[in-house]
């Protein structure tokens, strides 16, 4: 009996190493260039309307319940007519050596071979670990059964299930999108080419200010730039190994902001 | 007792046939359709193809439903005399879909592309049964996540056991 529960302690514990998949089939990746980025929040929308987010309104956002999987985030220097905004989108980093995988009591959590971390919403039994280990405060989490009033629950996105009550979730790199376009290219026998995917805050960003690709892929827009001199990603030092590389905003002055 | 076993056996008959009853004409397994259509004489006796009728089984994720015309172009000519035609015509002059009840349900939170598995060169049979000998359609898969990934797995399909292959 001691034996049989060894053996099984043993093999979750293999599933739980962070390099479990060794070898990925694909390593997703976000490049946003903080150069561009202006803070208009047109990827914030976007990202409201592809993933089927609830709008909760005021007094859910002050108990701290909004919904947002993307915000951006404000910091202004200096006072007003010698003043510095700097804006950064934060979304899930899709963490490669993630904190949320280690502490979810069910494995609703992990990473799939695509480098994703992705999230299972049936396997979900909403203890909040998760939220609770992300750095990068970015998983919300369903505090009731949201209901779109009448004309609006016409405009849901049928490649996305809605959420209901007790289930957290989190920005998944536009999953549906990677799926149409891995399928199209099986159609045509061909791989997934750099620039078929487009996750809809890339796609909406007035700027191009967010890339999307694949970093195995030496020829992706987003292997180029991640070689940038301005890269750097967010906490870097915590060891969490995310998937979101962000490019330093370059001031007037010459100098690099984000530091 | 004699009593008590009397009750036992014809509370157990009136079980059994009450049982039957629910399951041939109650149950979602074989609904009754608003028309008597039988895939039994259409794909059975007369031979005609499956996507001939569902003709996105092969290029979308729904197999789809015919409409009404797909229908008509045949049943303008062909025994135009039976009850259950002439209701489909009505259908036809009113300009309505035929209201079918739908028998392979999936949940809202699967994704199942029928384009994927016809190209993979599945026959519509390992899902649907038999659907040739059928005079009313059933189910006969369950459509469990188990019985999805059984075949994922003796297929040996890539990613096939992937909670995000299957769920969105």
């Amino acid at each position: 009996m001691s034996g049989f529960l060894e053996r099984i302690a043993g093999k979750l514990k293999s599933y739980r190493e962070p390099g479990y998949y060794t070898k990925l089939d694909h390593k997703w990746t976000m490049v946003i260039d903080l150069d561009k980025c202006n803070g208009c929040e047109a990827c914030v929308v976007a990202c409201y309307a592809e993933n089927n987010l609830p709008v909760v309104g005021k007094e859910d956002c002050a108990k701290s319940r909004a919904f947002s999987w993307l915000r951006i985030e404000r910091y202004v220097e200096g006072e007003y007519p010698d003043v510095k905004v700097k804006f950064i989108p934060v979304m899930c980093q899709q963490c490669m050596k993630a904190p949320c995988e280690t502490g979810c009591p069910v494995y609703a959590t992990y990473h799939n071979q695509d480098g994703l971390n992705v999230q299972v919403y049936n396997r979900c039994v909403g203890t909040f670990t998760c939220a609770t280990y992300c750095t990068y405060d970015v998983r919300r989490f369903n505090w009731f059964t949201y209901k779109w009033p009448k004309p609006l629950e016409a405009q849901l996105n049928p490649d996305v299930s809605v959420r209901e009550m007790g289930v957290m979730e989190k920005c998944t790199f536009c999953i549906q999108r990677i799926r149409s376009a891995k399928d199209k290219a099986k159609d045509e026998g061909k791989p997934v080419k750099d620039g078929d995917i487009k996750p809809a805050c890339s796609q909406s960003c007035p700027t191009g200010a967010i890339y999307f690709g694949d970093l195995q892929d030496p020829e992706s827009i987003v292997a180029k730039l991640a070689k940038s001199p301005r890269r750097y990603r967010l906490l870097e030092e915590l060891n969490a190994d995310p998937s979101v590389i962000y490019l330093k905003r370059v001031m007037g002055d010459g100098t690099t902001s984000h530091e | 007792m004699k009593k008590l076993i009397l009750y036992a056996v014809v509370g157990g008959i009136a079980f059994i046939i009450g049982y039957f009853v629910n399951y041939q004409f109650f149950s979602d397994r074989a609904p009754v359709q608003p028309i008597n259509f039988s895939h039994k004489i259409h794909a059975g006796d007369n031979q005609i193809p499956c996507q001939y009728c569902h003709i996105y089984a092969e290029r979308s994720r729904v197999s789809g439903v015919p409409n009404v015309k797909r229908c008509m172009g045949c049943h303008q000519i062909i025994k135009t005399d039976s009850p259950e035609i002439q209701k489909v015509a009505s259908y036809w002059d009113k300009k309505e879909p035929i209201p079918w009840v739908k028998v392979y349900n999936l949940p809202d939170h699967v994704y199942f592309p029928h384009k994927r598995h016809v190209r993979a060169g599945l026959d519509c049979k390992n899902c649907h049964g038999d659907v040739a000998s059928m005079a009313r359609i059933e189910k006969v898969s369950s459509l469990q996540m188990g019985w999805c990934l059984s075949c994922h797995s003796k297929k040996e399909v890539k990613n096939g056991s992937d909670c995000w292959t299957c769920h969105k």
